[in-house]
């Protein structure tokens, strides 16, 4: 298992998805170029959503790209064969390439998040200096609140369950992937579907409310409330970081919460796709 | 066949998740962390594809886009584009409580000015009028800021500035710095600017006085220009005896 | 040793058609036996249901009807994989991965580690003869050397089965041969080999049984010698003979009531003509 997980990390790897970060990097030095004109309260509101706004799509797309063409990549060149007539259970095989495709999205949301502090902490000390040299001559008790001001709108420690957030959200839609390709008959149809998901996923949450609270409406749009809000998931629910960005705080029990949300889903989905893939004549 | 059985496998499964789903939802909506469900309407105003980006976890990068518009519009000194552009972004983003302050700021200070400057106005009363609606267009974000961020000291303090600065309403103004001093992380001045509002009210002079008095007592940090000089006024306007009069020598 | 490396009994297999009410039918009541130490040979046309079967033996479709064994243990158990080792149809492997890579990542599958592993890998690479190659991506392989690699990475493990879908399908002449080669090599070795093929001298050449499948349906079975023999014609073959002797032989078969049916020169095979041909 362990031995799939290292392999699919290097097939993937070998694919060069390490570019995404390079874009990802672009976004960031992009956005803090035209941002000049805007005061650092602004800017650091404007850097922290685009950042966390290209994490979150990045990491998604990463995930169901990647993990889109795993299986049936190699059900056409027969590796799967190899693999399969050795004593390896099916479930151990797609453990193993989840896995993979696990590791290589912490990977990119470490390296993401790395680079993504690296660049608030960096603007913050060009405002912690600027704002200095502006209120040279004014009282200590002023500068100190100024300074305060600065770093308040910079860090809080609530971005990082919020990018863990939108990991396990990543998470999720790898293994949603994989359970999907397990009956796909191609990639683009296993792509497309989960890109549907993804759309539907963050309306789930209004039609389900909708369906549970509110009680009129025909039977129709009830029953089409009901298949919406049962048959998908509610992906509106990882996305502390809009949030976060403004300053909220992310109480300790939501986030815990939404994290054993996003492990569930993504055991259930893996769970899933091992009954179809079982099932499944290679 | 085999598509059916996953499918009611997947419902299935939907039946065991609705109820977290729901529970966590509602933990979220009493923490204010449930961004409420977009009013529909915003779906003409902003077009098909960003509304489906809003809802896909992207409400933030497009209103910061929409942001960075306004700020442009603000440029070019277009003020109903202004509002229009701050009206979508802080319904993308209620928890952005820089929005807000922002949209007021743009209203009653910046467009509300070049409405009372307007040259193809010549009239002085519509000229004032409309510098009235900025102030009212500017308090009306604010006031919703403060609905959707009821922690939010410096949304008080925007409204205590507005009152001050532009309604002349001191009572008010005294009121919302109060309002401010009591919220969490609140900063130190806010009590002051309280009380020096207060101490403009007339007949509230007194209880200015005392809350003033009581201030300075605190120590010489507190002991600032605009208090000693309200404080004097004060003195004289309380007839207070030479004695109980602060000393000159304190003053910077 | 006495049981059956391969048991196949009563297998039927058949495959839905989508949006169809009647269905394919793959394979037809099959039983197949290969004793341990055997090297037997299913043969038939494209689509006679080879693959299928191979599959059914190795647990990676499930048979509609009717069970597989391998050494007595069900195909469906993972634990009956244990013992044998599959080289499929012109397999693709990883590309980015180099010959050794390869071999040790199939060896880590099947839970080999450490010290040992790295001398499988060794062994193997000298056995399919890809050391010089080991350490080169099989991006860079050739077909032949490729399915080489199939068969190292197939007998990994060390199983007493083998199997090989199509091992020579798509390779020249000269690899056609190593592969054969190392297929008698695992025979002396006393591993008994199953492989599917629709080239019938190669198969000719290195079974010792053959099944033939038609439409799913298992049409002969049994060793080569015996399938082929023409019980009432004998070939004689001598070197360095005059035409006379012919002639006499002629007249000999005649007093006897026989018949001669026909006589020419020996030829070599044109495949040893191209052998000796392309060797440097």
């Amino acid at each position: 298992m362990a031995a799939i997980t290292a392999n699919t990390l290097t097939e993937l790897t070998r694919l060069k998805v390490f570019y995404v970060l390079l874009l990802f990097a672009l976004v960031l030095i992009g956005s803090s170029i035209f941002m000049a004109r805007l005061t650092f309260q602004q800017e650091f509101q404007v850097l922290k959503d685009i950042s966390l706004g290209a994490m979150s799509i990045f990491t998604s797309l990463l995930a169901i790209v990647a993990t889109a063409r795993m299986l049936p990549q190699d059900i056409e060149d027969r590796t799967v064969y190899t693999i399969l007539a050795k004593p390896v259970p099916r479930f151990e095989y797609l453990v193993g390439k989840l896995g993979g495709v696990l590791l290589l999205l912490t990977i990119t949301t470490l390296i993401m998040t790395a680079l993504f502090l690296a660049v608030l902490s960096f603007r913050e000390q060009a405002a912690l200096a600027e704002t200095t040299r502006q209120m040279a001559g004014l009282p200590q008790e002023q500068l100190t609140e100024a300074l305060r001001a600065v770093r308040a709108a910079t860090f809080n420690a609530d971005l990082i369950p919020g990018i863990s957030v939108l990991f396990l959200k990543a998470c999720l839609l790898a293994s949603l992937t994989l359970f999907i390709s397990t009956f796909a008959t191609t990639n683009i149809f296993t792509v497309v579907v989960t890109v549907f998901i993804y759309f539907i996923g963050h309306l789930q949450g209004t039609a389900r409310e909708f369906w549970l609270q509110e009680h009129g409406g025909s039977w129709i749009s009830r029953t089409f409330l009901a298949v919406v809000a049962l048959l998908f998931p509610d992906l509106q629910l990882f996305n502390l970081a809009d949030e976060v960005v403004t300053g909220a705080a992310i109480p300790l029990e939501i986030f815990l919460k939404t994290a054993a949300l996003g492990c569930f889903y993504t055991l259930i989905y893996l769970l899933l796709a091992t009954a179809v893939f079982n099932a499944r004549e290679l | 066949m085999r598509l059916v059985i996953v499918l009611l496998g997947v419902l299935l499964l939907g039946g065991v998740k609705l109820p977290l789903e729901h529970h966590l939802f509602i933990t979220r909506a009493a923490h204010r962390l449930q961004s409420t469900p977009l009013d529909l309407n915003l779906r003409e105003q902003i077009g098909q594809l960003s509304f489906v980006a809003a809802l896909s976890g992207f409400r933030a990068v497009i209103a910061d886009f929409l942001f960075i518009q306004a700020h442009v519009a603000w440029e070019r000194t277009e003020w109903s584009r202004v509002l229009l552009l701050f009206r979508q972004v802080t319904m993308l983003q209620p928890r952005g409580i820089l929005f807000w302050d922002m949209a007021a700021w743009h209203m009653a200070w910046n467009a509300s000015v070049a409405a009372f400057n307007n040259p193809a106005q010549p009239r002085l009363a519509l000229r004032l009028k409309a510098q009235r609606e900025y102030f009212d267009l500017g308090r009306d974000f604010l006031e919703r800021g403060l609905q959707n961020n009821p922690d939010s000291p410096q949304l008080c303090e925007a409204l205590g500035r507005l009152y001050r600065d532009k309604y002349k309403d001191h009572a008010r103004a005294s009121a919302y710095f109060e309002m401010m001093a009591a919220k969490p992380g609140a900063p130190n001045y806010a009590k002051r600017f309280a009380v020096y509002e207060l101490s403009f009210c007339e007949g509230r002079e007194r209880e200015a006085y005392e809350r003033l008095m009581a201030l300075y007592a605190t120590g010489e940090k507190e002991r600032l220009p605009t208090m000693i000089s309200r404080l004097k006024y004060l003195e004289e306007k309380l007839d207070i005896p030479l004695d109980q009069r602060i000393s000159d020598a304190v003053r910077r | 040793m006495s049981e059956p490396a391969v048991a196949v009994t009563g297998v039927t297999k058949t495959f839905p058609v989508p949006f169809k009410r009647q269905s394919v039918i793959a394979v037809r009541d099959l039983n197949l036996q290969v004793e341990a130490g055997q090297v037997y040979g299913l043969l038939g046309p494209n689509g006679s249901g080879k693959s299928t079967t191979l599959k059914i033996i190795l647990g990676l479709v499930s048979p509609t009807r009717g069970t597989a064994e391998i050494f007595g243990r069900e195909s469906k158990e993972v634990a009956s994989r244990e013992a044998v080792g599959f080289l499929p149809e012109s397999p693709y492997f990883y590309k980015y991965l180099t010959g050794a890579e390869t071999l040790r990542f199939y060896g880590k599958l099947c839970g080999l580690r450490g010290p040992k592993l790295v001398t499988r890998v060794d062994e193997l690479l000298e056995l399919v003869g890809l050391t010089n190659a080991r350490d080169r991506r099989l991006g860079g392989y050739s077909k032949g050397m490729l399915q080489r690699i199939g068969l190292a990475q197939a007998l990994v493990h060390e199983p007493r089965l083998v199997v090989l879908d199509e091992p020579t399908a798509g390779v020249d002449p000269v690899g056609s041969r190593e592969i054969r080669d190392l297929i008698l090599d695992l025979k002396r070795r006393g591993i008994t080999v199953l492989l599917s093929s629709h080239l019938l001298d190669q198969v000719q050449e290195v079974c010792d049984r053959v099944g033939i499948l038609a439409d799913g349906i298992l049409v002969r079975d049994g060793p080569v010698d015996e399938l082929l023999a023409v019980e009432n014609r004998t070939e004689v073959v001598f070197e360095n003979g005059s035409d006379e002797l012919g002639q006499q032989l002629e007249t000999l078969i005649r007093a006897a009531g026989g018949q001669l049916i026909e006589r020419r020169k020996s030829r070599k095979t044109l495949e040893r003509l191209f052998l000796d041909a392309t060797r440097k």
